[in-house]
């Protein structure tokens, strides 16, 4: 183990999610998330409600099970600090300000949002049989980073690591968050996203006519689904039966427009700046026809190593700070008490 | 700990084994399970302690059928509709418990503090047999301990427990190694029970209408308004509450009345974050945007800290107010509480919208 580096203890409560990992550099030791959903329903949360309650229940587990899996001595504690909800945030800092004191090391607070962006850089624990290398991928900056989630869907330029410019972003709902609705709108619960995409890989694309949001208007660099929510919606009332098929052929049409224009407004943006790969994180990039439609629209894609580190975890908020300390960049003598929770905070002011 | 072959002529040592409280290892169309009867205390109990994790963590039942499955859930249409989709096949629904179940009811720490619980039918014939044969809902659990690798053979589950987790099991059904199929998808539909929607219907007392005609048109109603309600800042917090169809524009009109205020940042949905505050440095005022729709009732709006919102100098809006119609009543005499109802009209584009003040 390369001694240079601390060990971090990672925690985060930006939501619904309960989550700790010990990390070291970007090599994940441990990645323990307690949801209210299996871990692998992604796209926003089930459980809004007594979200702080919740966490402040679990998270002293949570943390315990990460620490033991993680099977090393903590050099530091990272926490994530914003943006997400605030009450639930409150937990997580106070409790993370707690085990920094107790152990009498640093604390550090992440940005949840810069934490999604870098997590492709994340690797496995350099244990785990079969792997004989270990190295994140080998990424060329500027780069291109792209977060689609429930809650976000931004465009970003990665000049270095820690430097950020936002270059489009949504100005209405994120990309997890429309197809979250589409599927509510089809009748089919919440979060509907992953059953829309079972859905759609059934269903015909080319079926029904749905707008392309923002078509020709793509240099605004606007990310917007409230006109195809709303086109869905009268399509959705114009169909006298909704029968299986019906559904599939809605679902597959919905999904392969909202993800048309996500491609259409990243190949604008693109043209302008000059970048070698693209990192993609974020809940939504568990849905696989997105995977392939930015494989096949762009050269180098880089996703997370595994699903635990798509949708809301700490493993990246560690990988994040491990990054950032490898570049001599952190603000690692904050004293426990400064750190604050900051529900609303773009990256472009770290 | 025993290992059988998956066949018929076993049924019945597994059901006594999981009569007798034990915990049973099963193929099924995902992973292997761990079973023990989720009507059993101390089966469940047992569970967890296999599984490493706290009471309190709810588990997925499986049952053969719907009409089983009703015995202990209460299905909705958006419930009826899933299982008529998917079941039996990979997917768990979560529903309400059935009200007044006791009687041969759910164990505790199988349904949700929330009194919900998650349905699964497998699509996978020797496991139906099972279910059948046994009359009782069983858990639904993968059966690697938290966060371990995904059991697609007996090994994989074998290699990654303690000796004393492997003392737990009790039977092992061994299928040879399963196809690698993902886990299920958990969908909850308790958010459409009509129970939580029909809460608080909203009256109109004076009453306008307009016609829009297009997005811009929704935001300059916004604009509009803000501009009948705005001299009562300074004296009371006004609160919008907004009442609309999906795709409405409800986020829309916000747009239209927070850039009248003077907020010089885009306004986005809140449906992810629950509540995003921004401020007018022009007016000295702030604007808390919330939105019900993911939230269980009103109690929860309180959660986000409504009340310390409510001030001379705050606009609120919150979207999908019917939800939480109650709680923001009970604000009637500290703000203005103007409604707003956003619903579709004839033309593709057209919506009309409707506001008035309770008084």
């Amino acid at each position: 183990m390369n001694k240079q580096l601390p060990t971090v203890l990672a925690i985060d409560t930006s939501c619904d999610e309960t989550a700790a990992a010990v990390t070291h550099g970007t090599e994940v030791l441990s990645n323990i998330i307690w949801s209210q959903a299996a871990a692998h329903a992604d796209f926003g949360g089930v459980m809004p409600s007594l979200a702080q309650r919740l966490h402040r229940e679990r998270i002293d587990w949570v943390i315990e099970r990460a620490v033991k899996l993680g099977g090393v001595k903590i050099d530091m504690v990272a926490v994530t600090k914003g943006p997400g909800l605030a009450i639930a945030l409150e937990v997580g800092i106070a409790k993370a300000k707690g085990v920094a004191n107790k152990l009498g090391v640093p604390l550090v607070p992440i940005n949840h949002v810069e934490a999604h962006l870098l997590s492709p850089l994340a690797t496995p624990k350099l244990k785990e049989k079969g792997l004989k290398s270990n190295s994140s991928p080998q990424i060329q900056y500027p780069a291109l980073g792209l977060v689609v989630s429930g809650g976000h869907t931004e465009l970003f330029l990665i000049e270095k690591i820690g430097k950020y410019q936002v270059l489009a972003k949504t100005q209405d709902d994120a990309l997890g968050e429309a197809l979250d609705k589409a599927a509510r709108m089809l009748g089919l619960g919440y979060p509907g996203g992953a059953i829309l995409e079972k859905m759609a890989e059934k269903g015909d694309p080319s079926k029904f006519k749905l707008p392309l949001p923002m078509a020709g208007r793509e240099d605004l660099r606007l990310f917007s689904y409230s006109g195809l929510k709303t086109a869905f919606y009268r399509l959705i009332e114009e169909q006298k039966d909704l029968d299986k098929q019906t559904i599939y052929d809605l679902a597959a049409c919905f999904q392969r427009r909202a993800f048309e224009h996500l491609i259409r407004v990243i190949r604008k943006t693109i043209n302008e700046v000059p970048f070698d790969s693209i990192l993609v994180g974020g809940g939504v990039v568990a849905n696989k026809s997105l995977r392939k439609i930015l494989r096949r629209s762009f050269k180098k894609v880089w996703f997370p190593y595994s699903p635990k580190l798509i949708g809301d975890n700490a493993a990246m908020i560690g990988v994040a700070a491990g990054l950032k300390l490898g570049g001599g960049l952190l603000i690692a003598d904050l004293k426990p008490e400064e750190v604050d929770r900051k529900p609303r905070w773009s990256v472009e002011d770290l | 700990m025993q290992i059988i072959e998956e066949k018929a002529s076993n049924l019945q040592k597994i059901i006594n084994v999981l009569s007798g409280g034990g915990l049973v290892i099963f193929p099924c169309e995902t992973v292997y399970g761990a079973a023990v009867d989720a009507t059993n205390p101390l089966a469940v109990k047992k569970l967890s302690v296999y599984k490493q994790r706290p009471l309190g963590k709810p588990y997925s039942i499986m049952l053969p059928n719907q009409k089983e499955a009703e015995k202990y859930v209460e299905l909705n249409d958006t419930a009826k509709k899933l299982y008529r989709q998917f079941l039996p096949g990979p997917v768990t629904v979560v529903s309400k418990v059935r009200a007044g179940l006791t009687k041969n009811g759910l164990a505790a720490g199988v349904a949700s503090e929330l009194g919900t619980v998650g349905v699964r039918i497998p699509n996978y014939k020797f496991l139906l047999q099972l279910l059948f044969k046994y009359g009782k809902p069983l858990t639904a659990t993968s059966a690697n301990a938290s966060y371990k690798k995904r059991p697609y053979k007996i090994d994989d589950i074998l290699e990654n427990v303690s000796g004393k987790q492997k003392q737990l099991i009790d039977l092992i059904i061994d299928a040879g190694e399963l196809p690698h199929n993902e886990p299920s998808t958990v969908i909850d539909t308790t958010l459409d029970d009509p129970t939580v929607l029909r809460q608080g219907e909203v009256v109109f007392s004076d009453q306008d209408t307009i016609l829009s005609r297009s997005e811009d048109e929704t935001k300059n109603c916004g604009k509009e308004l803000w501009q009948k309600y705005d001299k009562y800042l300074g004296q009371r917090a006004v609160v919008f509450a907004l009442v609309g169809p999906m795709g409405v524009g409800k986020t829309q009109f916000t747009k239209g009345l927070a850039k009248a205020m003077g907020v010089v940042e885009e306004v986005v949905s809140p449906t992810f974050n629950l509540e995003i505050s921004y401020s007018s440095p022009g007016l000295g005022a702030s604007l808390d945007h919330f939105d019900a729709w993911r939230l269980q009732d009103g109690a929860e709006l309180e959660n986000l800290g409504l009340s310390g919102k409510i001030h001379d100098k705050s606009v609120l809006v919150v979207e999908w107010a019917d939800r939480v119609a109650d709680t923001i009543r009970k604000y009637n005499e500290e703000a203005v509480l103007v409604w707003v109802k956003l619903g579709y009209g004839k033309g593709e584009n057209e919506r009309t919208i409707s506001w008035g003040v309770t008084s």
